[in-house]
């Protein structure tokens, strides 16, 4: 008997001792996890690039067009070199074609041998295996082909108005210097396009629609889309006097976005061809170009070491500005979006509930009930991708609004629905007795929602409104789609300029952690107030 | 002992759900000053009966006359009139992200009855008079079902109504807790307060009500002073509902 008092006396020591350690341990989770994080991203990359130098390389590699079946061919969507690889498509020997949103994507592929060729265009091509040296043209080429701007069928009058200021650009050598400027080794930077002294801005604004990783016609330098495209619709622009606005969106957006009126020109180093011209129609041709194929050639260059990387990154051409400008945006769409959502989640979440507990609402109630089932159903059954792309493009065809304007509704109209559900779930979760109390001393449905209910339902509802705030704050990074340039498209931007990976993701990857960790922690500080009731 | 003013009048008030009939034309008088203690077996529609004299159930025909005014009639501002009918439930449902203090300041102050020095003033005078002042700052939940039914009674009367209705005020209680509860009422009876409460405790029944009703089958079976109700009941019902509680 006396020996296991004993044994249960030391037993319970341990208990304790052992519950005082954890406790301690809990504190410091935290800052495991955050420099657990730190380190994989660190060291990540090292192990990952010596993985990479280490990979075999393939045997049958491609010399000639010939080779192309069976193969893995990689385009941008919607180019000229889709279209050519989709004739090789579902052929007897198997060929594959992956289509990538950008050119840069496909050649990043391609150099870890994801893929085996890429097929493209000439100049961009160039200018890819310039910045990788593993890379190569092959020799044979597909046929000469023009390259034009988009515009819609409607607007006669502004492609005349152009095609009379293309004439007179190629008439007095402009065109030509802007080209030589980009292209040839002997003239590249001689010649850069300056706007006449004399220009004026006086009829209104000339917006174009590109996809800006398309080197020399269109790619980022220090923070500014340049290149021969810009550089000429520039030029066009100071001729008819406007402003030009650039919308850097996907390459097969482009031609939607020349349709709906969300850009009135498209200047991509865009090839005319017979299947586009039943969409849109195009200027006057101003360049010529072709496809080319671009393969590994495995002879590996020297791997960068990671500082250099870093460098490459962030500080060269200043790619670090990317990410706060995208941060803003990331930033503005999610705290907007989130004030919507909030206000107009509430209205439904009572008029949910107000239906559902007093059948005295009458017809008006029903009629806002089901318009909110209807809006629940519809906005939580259709991905936000979509939504994003009908509000853009659908919603608001026929007006130029901001992008950031229609990422907001869109997000906030979307985010609505799940609070909502959210607050309906914090309402019912309170007794009816707390209904019953408020109704018994003379408060109306209204007062008593406001006083009484409201205050808890909110309380209750924070942990699944904090994780609606998280998926909003992630889920935007979708607006890349649209034009805008956020945290994620920031990070593309400098993957697409630097043909690194690794960097630009884990870097946006941080941030967006680091801003999701401070939102959690400041809702459990708002929930530890909001608890004091049971201390 | 009828001849007082009539505080609330029930005329054939009838309440289904859905084919189930609760109440079946209860007809009854209720007067100033008066204790009225409901009985009768669970189920019966004492609770639907309570609840409908403030309307929280909504009864499906017959005339509540409060203080003159049929509160049934659809251009009664029913919330006005609630103001006048104080409720104590079963559960407290006291509101718990409140302080007591606030718990009892909420109504008056809200519905503008009271300017906020003026309701802090009651507030203090009414936790007194419950014996819990020193809780005025603690949160319902630190509090036992004994305090708790105190503090919402103390939150009723803060709106000086003219009837207070008991639901079952201290079935949810621990034993050693009833007495506080009750001592409370017998005081408030003792002040002329108008009192209906639906109880399973005949001690207080006999001791505290002036009327003791007892409903069963849809209907008030027996009406009558406790005396009477418990040493010579009538209804056969009664008899067999007594015997059993006794």
């Amino acid at each position: 008997m006396y020996e296991r008092r004993a044994e249960l006396d030391s037993a319970k020591r341990e208990m304790t001792h052992f519950l005082r350690t954890q406790k301690v341990k809990r504190k410091y989770f935290k800052y495991m996890l955050f420099f657990s994080v730190l380190g994989l991203i660190i060291f990540f990359p090292t192990g990952c690039g010596k993985a990479q130098s280490d990979e075999t390389l393939q045997s049958d590699s491609i010399t000639c067009v010939n080779d192309l079946t069976g193969k893995n061919i990689g385009v941008q969507i919607g180019t000229i070199g889709d279209t050519y690889a989709s004739d090789y498509e579902g052929d007897e020997a198997g060929t594959r074609i992956t289509r990538f949103n950008k050119g840069a994507d496909a050649v990043q592929a391609l150099k870890q041998n994801k893929i085996d060729c890429v097929i493209i265009d000439e100049q961009p091509a160039k200018s890819f295996i310039n910045k990788n040296k593993e890379l190569v043209i092959l020799e044979e080429e597909f046929a000469i082909e023009d390259y034009a701007i988009c515009i819609s069928k409607e607007n006669t009058e502004l492609k005349n108005k152009i095609n009379k200021a293309l004439n007179e650009l190629k008439e007095d050598g402009t065109l030509a210097d802007i080209i030589n400027n980009y292209i040839g080794d002997d003239t590249k930077g001689k010649t850069p396009y300056v706007s006449p002294e004399d220009t004026t801005r006086e009829n209104g604004t000339l917006t174009m629609a590109t996809n800006v990783a398309f080197p020399p016609y269109e790619y980022y330098e220090n923070g500014v889309a340049t290149g021969i495209d810009v550089d000429l619709s520039q030029a066009v622009a100071d001729k008819l006097g406007m402003e030009l606005v650039i919308s850097d969106i996907e390459f097969d957006s482009i031609i939607i976005a020349v349709q709906t009126g969300k850009a009135d020109i498209g200047v991509a180093g865009m090839t005319v061809t017979e299947d586009r011209l039943k969409n849109i129609d195009f200027t006057d041709s101003y360049t010529t170009s072709k496809q080319v194929i671009i393969v590994n050639s495995g002879t590996s260059a020297a791997k960068m070491s990671f500082k250099d990387r870093l460098y490459q990154s962030f500080i060269e051409d200043a790619r670090w500005k990317y990410i706060p400008r995208g941060l803003k945006n990331t930033i503005m769409i999610t705290l907007f979006a989130g004030m919507i959502g909030i206000i107009l989640g509430f209205l439904l979440a009572v008029i949910r509930v107000a239906h559902d507990r007093n059948g005295e609402g009458g017809v008006v109630l029903n009629i806002f009930n089901t318009f909110a089932r209807i809006y629940l159903t519809v906005f939580r059954g259709t991905p936000v991708m979509v939504q994003l792309l009908i509000m853009y493009y659908i919603v608001f065809a026929a007006m130029k609004v901001d992008p950031v304007i229609a990422a907001v509704l869109a997000f906030g109209l979307n985010s609505a629905a799940y609070v909502a559900e959210a607050v309906r779930a914090g309402i019912i979760s309170i007794e009816i007795g707390q209904f019953e109390a408020g109704r018994s001393l003379g408060f109306t449905y209204g007062q008593t929602m406001w006083h009484i209910i409201m205050p808890q339902a909110i309380k209750n509802s924070l942990p699944a409104m904090c994780n609606e705030f998280i998926s909003l704050l992630k889920e935007s990074s979708i607006v890349g789609y649209i034009g805008l340039v956020d945290l994620t498209k920031a990070g593309d931007i400098i993957r697409s300029n630097t043909y690194e990976a690794m960097i630009p993701l884990c870097s946006v990857a941080l941030v967006y952690l680091v801003i999701v960790m401070v939102m959690t922690a400041g809702v459990s500080r708002l929930e530890r107030r909001l608890k004091k009731d049971v201390r | 002992m009828y001849d007082k003013e009539v505080l609330i009048e029930v005329k054939d008030l009838c309440k289904s759900y859905g084919e189930h009939m609760v109440l079946d034309h209860i007809t009854t008088q209720i007067h100033k000053g008066e204790v009225i203690a409901i009985v009768g077996p669970s189920g019966c529609g004492k609770s639907t009966f309570l609840r409908s004299l403030n309307l929280l159930e909504h009864p499906d025909s017959g005339a509540i006359i409060f203080e003159g005014t049929d509160i049934t009639d659809k251009k009664v501002n029913v919330n006005r009139v609630r103001e006048k009918i104080g409720m104590v439930f079963q559960q407290f449902n006291l509101f718990p992200n409140m302080t007591v203090k606030e718990n009892i300041m909420l109504a008056p102050v809200k519905l503008k009855v009271m300017s906020k020095v003026e309701a802090s003033a009651k507030a203090d005078e009414l936790l007194t008079r419950v014996g819990l002042l020193e809780k005025a700052d603690a949160y319902p939940t630190n509090l036992s079902g004994g305090q708790k039914q105190r503090i919402a009674i103390a939150r009723t009367m803060a709106m000086n109504p003219d009837v207070i209705l008991f639901d079952e005020p201290t079935s949810a209680l621990d034993p050693e807790m009833v007495g506080e509860v009750l001592e409370i009422m017998k005081e408030l009876a003792k002040e002329g307060m108008t009192m209906v409460v639906v109880t399973h405790e005949m001690g207080f029944a006999r001791e505290v009500a002036t009327r003791v009703i007892f409903i069963d089958e849809k209907n008030i079976r027996e009406d009558s002073v406790p005396e009477e109700f418990f040493e010579n009941p009538k209804n056969q019902r009664l008899k067999e509902f007594l015997s059993k509680v006794r």
